[in-house]
C-alpha cells in the first residue's frame, strides 16, 4: 500500500509539474484562444513562430542598415590606438615577457605589451604554433596595456632555457 | 507518459465534451458507473489470464471485450443512458452494489438467473465459455441495442459451458448472434433503443464494426438499413458512439463532425503538436512533456528579449544616421561624434547549447559577457578569440582554463563603436565555430 500511495503522489506531483508550466506558457502568449491543453501548445507554436519571424525581420532590417557606409567609424579605431601607446608611456608600462619554468613541462608566462585591436589573437596563435599548450590563462588590460598571464604545458622536447624562450617570444611580440 | 489501454478506456475517453450533456444529477452515479468498469476491466483482465487459454476462445473472449467497451462507450454517449441509469438505479440498487468478492468463487452469475429469464433467451454465448464471468463483471445498464442486437463471433463454439447455457442460436454461417449482456440483470425489456436511433442516422452513414473481419456488431441493422459498416482499428466502438451522440444531441458539441474519429488519434496529434513545439525549440534536451514545455517557456522569454534588443539597435541605427546626416548637411563641428543612445538600456541575455559547447551571451549596453563550456579537446581559446575579432567585440578581460573535462572561459569584451550585433549573433557564431573545430579535430584528436 505505500507504494501505491507513493506513486499515486509522485504521478500527482508529475501532472501537477506539467499543468503549473503549461500555464505559465499560456500566460506567456498573448493570443490564447481557448482554456485545453492542446491548443496552449498550439498558441505557444504559433506565438512562437511569430517571433521568430520577427526577429528574422529586423536583424534583415539591420543589416541593410549596416550596409551603408558609415564614414564616421573609421576615424574611432584610430583614436583608440594613439590614446593607448600615450597611456602606456604615461605609466611607465614597457612591453615585457616573463618566463619561469615550473615542476615537469610547465611554465608560467606572462607578456605585457600594447593593447591593440586583434593582437591578442595574433598572440595566441604565435603561442600556439610554438607548442605551448595553454591550461590557463588571464588576460587583463588596463591603461592602454594588455598583460596576457598562462601557464603551458611545453609539448617539445627540448628544454629551452628560460632566456631563450622569453626572448623568442619577445620577438614575437614586437614583431606584432 | 503512461500507455493507456487501447480499448478499455472510459474515463479518459469520456473526457471533456462527453460528458458536458448529461445532467448533474447522473454524476454521482455516473461515478459508480465508472468505478464499477474500471473495476470489471481490472477483474476481465483478471479472468483473462486466469481461464485456460484456448486460443479461440480467448480470441473471442477478446471480441468479446472489444464489444464490451463499446457497448460501455456507446452507453455512455447515449442519452438514453440517463434514462437507463434511472432505471437501473431505481431497480437494481442492490446488483450496482453487487459484491465483487463474489465473483472469485467461480461460475455464479448465470447460474442466478431467474426462470423469468427464459424470455430473454435470445442470448447466446455459448461460444465463448468463458463469457459469463466476464458479462457478470459488468454491471452494465441496459443499453443494449435491440433485443435482437447481434454480435457475431468468427468461431461460434457449441461447447458446452460450464453453465450448460445453450439457448437459441440463430443459423450462425454469418454470424448473427444475438447478445445481451444485461440478460442476467433481469431487467424489464426496454425498448430497442439502436432501433429508434438508428433511423436517424442519414442513410449511407457509416458503421464502425466491432472488430476483425467475421465480426458484425450490427449485422442486422446492417442488412435492414442497408447501412454501411467500415473497419476500424481499436476505438471503433468509439467513434461511432461519438458519432451517435452528436447525432443524437444534436449541436451541443458546436461542430457537427468532429475531426478526430478516435481518441488514439486524438492523442497521436497531441503528441504531434508536442514535438513539434520541441522542433521549434533550440536547446532540446529531454523529450517529456513538462521538459519541452520548461524548455518553450525559457525560449520565448528570450525570443522577446532578442525582439527588443534587435528594435533598440535598429533605432540606434537610424537615429546615428540621422544624426551623421544633420551633421554633415549643417557643417557643425564635430564635437561628439558618438551615436545617440536612447535612454533605455540595452540588455540581453541567451544561452545556447550544442552537444560539446555551451555559450552564455550576457549583453548591458555595449559590453557583452561570455561564457564558455565545452568539453576539452581543443585549445578553444585561439578561435573564439578570432571569433570575437570578426563580430567586432574588443575583449577586455579574459580568464579560463581546464576544469575537469572541460574547458570553461570567461570573456568580458566590449563592443566596438559603431557594431551592432546583437546576441543571438554571437552566440550562434561562437556555437558554429566551435562545432565547426570540432570536428575538424575530431580524426586527430589524442
Amino acid at each position: 500500500m505505500d507504494y501505491k500511495s507513493k506513486n499515486l503522489v509522485a504521478e500527482r506531483k508529475r501532472r501537477k509539474k506539467l499543468g503549473d508550466r503549461l500555464l505559465n506558457l499560456r500566460a506567456l502568449v498573448p493570443r490564447i484562444t481557448n482554456m485545453k491543453k492542446e491548443t496552449i501548445i498550439e498558441d505557444a507554436i504559433n506565438y512562437i513562430q511569430e517571433l521568430q519571424e520577427n526577429v528574422k525581420f529586423l536583424t534583415g532590417k539591420l543589416q541593410l542598415l549596416e550596409v551603408e557606409p558609415f564614414s564616421e567609424e573609421e576615424a574611432n579605431p584610430k583614436r583608440e590606438e594613439t590614446n593607448t601607446v600615450e597611456d602606456m608611456k604615461k605609466c611607465g608600462i614597457q612591453e615585457n615577457v616573463e618566463v619561469s619554468y615550473m615542476s615537469g613541462n610547465k611554465v608560467q608566462i606572462k607578456i605585457i605589451f600594447e593593447k591593440k585591436r586583434g593582437k591578442f589573437t595574433k598572440l595566441l596563435e604565435a603561442i600556439t604554433s610554438h607548442g605551448f599548450q595553454l591550461s590557463d590563462t588571464s588576460m587583463t588590460s588596463s591603461k592602454g596595456a594588455t598583460l596576457v598571464s598562462f601557464f603551458a604545458e611545453v609539448t617539445y622536447d627540448g628544454t629551452l632555457a628560460v632566456e631563450e624562450t622569453r626572448k623568442s617570444l619577445l620577438q614575437i611580440v614586437r614583431s606584432m | 507518459m503512461y500507455e493507456e489501454p487501447g480499448c478499455f478506456d472510459p474515463n479518459n475517453s469520456m473526457a471533456e465534451g462527453v460528458y458536458s450533456g448529461f445532467p448533474q444529477a447522473m454524476a454521482n452515479n455516473q461515478k459508480q458507473f465508472e468505478e464499477n468498469l474500471e473495476l470489471s476491466a481490472e477483474e476481465l483482465s483478471y479472468h483473462h489470464h486466469n481461464h485456460q487459454e484456448d486460443t479461440s476462445v480467448s480470441a473471442m473472449e477478446l471480441e468479446l471485450q472489444k464489444y464490451l467497451s463499446f457497448n460501455v462507450e456507446n452507453c455512455d454517449n447515449n442519452t438514453y443512458r440517463s434514462h437507463m441509469m434511472q432505471q437501473v438505479v431505481d431497480d437494481r440498487n442492490q446488483l450496482l452494489s453487487y459484491d465483487h468478492s463474489n465473483w472469485n468463487t467461480g461460475d455464479i452469475g448465470f447460474n442466478q438467473d431467474d426462470p423469468q429469464q427464459n424470455g430473454h433467451r435470445s442470448f447466446n454465448i455459448n461460444s465463448l465459455p468463458q463469457t459469463p464471468d466476464l458479462l457478470n463483471l459488468f454491471q452494465l445498464p441496459r443499453c443494449s441495442l435491440l433485443p435482437n442486437s447481434s454480435i457475431s463471433f468468427a468461431n461460434s463454439n457449441h461447447d458446452t459451458t460450464p453453465l450448460g447455457f445453450i439457448e437459441d442460436l440463430p443459423a450462425s454461417d454469418s454470424t448473427s448472434v444475438l447478445y445481451d449482456p444485461l440478460f442476467h440483470l433481469n431487467l424489464s425489456p426496454q425498448p430497442p433503443l439502436f432501433r429508434e436511433l438508428l433511423p436517424s442516422i442519414p442513410h449511407g452513414y457509416n458503421l464502425p464494426t466491432s472488430r476483425s473481419d467475421a465480426n458484425s456488431l450490427f449485422g442486422d441493422e446492417r442488412d435492414s438499413n442497408g447501412v454501411k459498416a467500415y473497419q476500424d482499428e481499436d476505438g471503433g466502438m468509439l467513434e461511432f458512439a461519438r458519432d451517435m451522440a452528436c447525432i443524437v444531441r444534436g449541436s451541443g458539441n458546436g461542430k457537427k463532425k468532429k475531426p478526430f474519429t478516435t481518441e488514439r488519434q486524438r492523442r497521436e496529434h497531441f503528441n504531434k503538436k508536442y514535438t513539434a513545439l520541441r522542433n521549434l525549440l533550440p536547446n532540446p534536451s529531454k523529450i517529456d512533456r513538462a521538459s519541452i514545455v520548461g524548455d518553450a517557456i525559457e525560449y520565448t522569454k528570450e525570443l522577446l528579449r532578442t525582439v527588443n534588443e534587435l528594435k533598440l539597435l535598429v533605432e540606434r541605427k537610424r537615429c546615428g544616421r540621422e544624426r551623421i546626416k544633420r551633421h554633415k548637411t549643417e557643417d557643425d563641428a564635430v564635437g561628439d561624434v558618438e551615436q545617440s543612445y536612447n535612454g533605455s538600456l540595452r540588455s540581453s541575455w541567451l544561452q545556447r547549447k550544442s552537444k560539446d559547447t555551451e555559450v552564455d551571451v550576457r549583453i548591458i549596453d555595449d559590453e557583452v559577457t561570455i561564457k564558455l563550456v565545452q568539453r576539452k579537446k581543443i585549445d578553444c581559446l585561439l578561435f573564439v578569440s578570432k571569433v570575437l575579432d570578426e563580430l567586432q567585440l574588443d575583449p577586455h578581460h579574459v580568464a579560463g582554463g581546464h576544469i575537469g573535462d572541460y574547458y570553461s572561459y570567461l570573456f568580458n569584451t566590449k563592443i566596438y563603436e559603431g557594431s551592432s550585433v546583437y546576441a543571438g549573433a554571437i552566440a550562434n557564431k561562437i556555437i558554429e565555430v566551435m562545432d565547426r573545430e570540432y570536428a575538424a579535430a575530431a580524426p586527430t584528436s589524442i
